[in-house]
């Protein structure tokens, strides 16, 4: 469970410009296992949200708590996927999949076969020694993901996660994501700009302003689990894809 | 809407017989260059540069530029006499040496210059300075500090060698996608893990880059600095040679040089290309 209490963020402005307030007062609450979609208007105050989370910003003011337990730094609970995928371009793939247990000194043997597994269960089974760049942008961000889940995270941050790569591969993506945490429940916090997605993908979406941050509103989704295909025909789906970008709207205005 | 199933009949390319013939040499030379490999084109460039070079030298009677023949005869003449290994031996173990120092102690600096601003404020005005400034003034000081010989030709290697390589290796620290560094961190890495998983892999093709060019001045620097001070080494057999206008032993000697320069610059080369094949612009 992820608690936020108060949060605030200024970054300095330039060369003497007032400070960026990016994050103002954002209250929230995360449940276990639950599928939180932030969805917003651009500006850093979502990404930043997450990386709070993750511990590698800290707030000027506020808290956040996992279980109980305040965030300091970085810890095991979390695991993140980057928009660009951050995958280091000098390793193979089944090295990236395993950087995450490499760094808290799994060792080789034990690494790479879970490496292995998860590959095949992201469907890239047979691609263990291609470097990134020989990759797709959609297979790279499997990689990523497949990194994410190796370390067996409690929460899974997820930065617009399917924002590079091109609509149809991101369908796809969307589909393997949720038949993956079909198995594996897992407290998620995705990131995004798109409200098909969000509401495809989420239990809850949260409504951010930006620049300040703050929680407009919260929307408990409700839409059948497993997700059915023709999901975006369900009259549900639409009327909070019409709520939603009514919303948006006023708030880009 | 009629799409033509046929297409008129392309209009013929002239055979060899309609066009000139000299246009015809160069579209078979042309054939001939694609055909051979890029290292080919190198020692086929080498040997014709060698060529024009004993024609030149045959048909001009410059005393600056003698033919290739007469510097090779002059080369084999200071080898046999034994001038130039010695000197030539001394220099590389210089070399050697001075490089090694500027190289660990460089990379060391650029590393923590690269990582931490405030290391970086501090020394590189210094930097900046030395890097600009031209190595050869401060060889009476080094000479006055080291005397003849060895020590004086480690300390101007070092010195040459040693502000490229923190640049560059700065530079490589600098140039690491931040998101690697973010991403490290998420998953829980520690500092000295970020240096050894993430810093040091990333920077590794500008710092071998740097380690390159480190050689290169190097070996220019000393060469430079011993033709300054005109007591010791291939510089000052330079300088002697040089004021007898003996140009077919300066350039014996210069050869010498150049060469051993090229084995350094391709040595360090080889390494950098085995180690940065997965950079994009080394397809």
């Amino acid at each position: 469970m992820i608690e936020l209490r108060g949060c605030r963020k200024a970054f300095p402005g330039r060369d003497g410009q007032a400070p960026v307030v990016v994050l103002d007062g954002v209250d929230l609450t995360i449940r276990a296992q639950e599928f939180v979609c932030l969805l917003g208007p651009s500006g850093c105050g979502k990404t930043t949200l997450l990386k709070a989370i993750a511990g590698l910003v800290p707030l000027d003011e506020g808290e956040i708590r996992i279980d109980g337990r305040s965030v300091t730094g970085p810890g095991n609970d979390c695991a993140m996927v980057f928009q660009d995928f951050a995958l280091l371009p000098w390793a193979d793939v089944l090295s990236n999949v395993a950087f995450g247990l490499e760094l808290r000194g799994v060792p080789r043997a034990t690494r790479e076969q879970r490496a292995q597994e998860l590959l095949a269960a992201v469907g890239l089974g047979g691609f263990e020694r291609h470097r990134p760049r020989q990759l797709s942008g959609g297979m790279q961000q499997r990689v990523g993901l497949a990194r994410a889940l190796a370390v067996d995270p409690k929460i899974l941050l997820m930065d617009e996660p399917f924002g590079a790569v091109d609509a149809q591969t991101r369908r796809l993506l969307q589909e393997d994501l949720l038949a993956l945490l079909d198995r594996t429940r897992k407290t998620v916090v995705f990131v995004t700009h798109s409200m098909a997605e969000a509401l495809r993908l989420g239990d809850r979406v949260v409504l951010m302003t930006s620049r300040p941050g703050r929680v407009r509103d919260t929307i408990e989704v409700g839409l059948p689990r497993p997700r059915p295909p023709d999901i975006e025909k369900h009259p549900r789906f639409v009327e909070l894809k019409d709520y939603l970008w009514q919303q948006l709207r006023e708030m880009n205005a | 809407m009629n799409v033509p199933r046929e297409y008129p009949a392309p209009s013929p390319i002239p055979s060899g017989s309609q066009r000139g013939l000299g246009s015809q040499i160069v579209t078979d030379v042309q054939g001939w260059v694609v055909q051979i490999d890029g290292a080919q084109h190198s020692w086929i460039a080498l040997l014709a540069g060698l060529a024009v070079w004993e024609m030149a030298g045959r048909a001009l009677h410059y005393n600056f530029l003698p033919p290739f023949s007469t510097v090779l005869r002059a080369a084999l003449d200071l080898i046999a006499s034994g001038q130039i290994l010695g000197y030539l031996a001394a220099s590389l173990v210089s070399l050697a040496i001075g490089y090694a120092l500027a190289v660990s102690s460089g990379v060391l600096l650029g590393l923590l210059m690269g990582r931490y601003r405030w290391v970086e404020y501090i020394f590189d005005p210094y930097v900046s300075a030395f890097l600009a400034a031209p190595k050869i003034v401060f060889v009476p000081i080094l000479y006055a500090l080291f005397g003849l010989g060895r020590g004086t030709q480690v300390a101007i290697v070092f010195l040459n060698a040693f502000f490229v390589i923190v640049i560059n290796t700065m530079g490589g620290i600098r140039n690491v996608d931040v998101s690697y560094v973010e991403m490290a961190r998420v998953f829980g890495a520690s500092e000295g893990q970020l240096f050894r998983k993430v810093l040091l892999p990333g920077a590794l093709p500008l710092t071998m880059a740097g380690l390159r060019l480190g050689i290169g001045r190097g070996v220019k620097g000393m060469i430079t600095g011993e033709m300054f001070i005109a007591l010791f080494g291939l510089g000052a057999l330079l300088r002697k040679y040089g004021g007898r206008f003996d140009s077919a032993r300066v350039f014996a000697i210069l050869l010498v040089v150049i060469g051993v320069a090229l084995i350094c610059s391709l040595a360090v080369r080889t390494l950098e290309n085995r180690f940065t094949a997965w950079t994009e612009d080394g397809a």
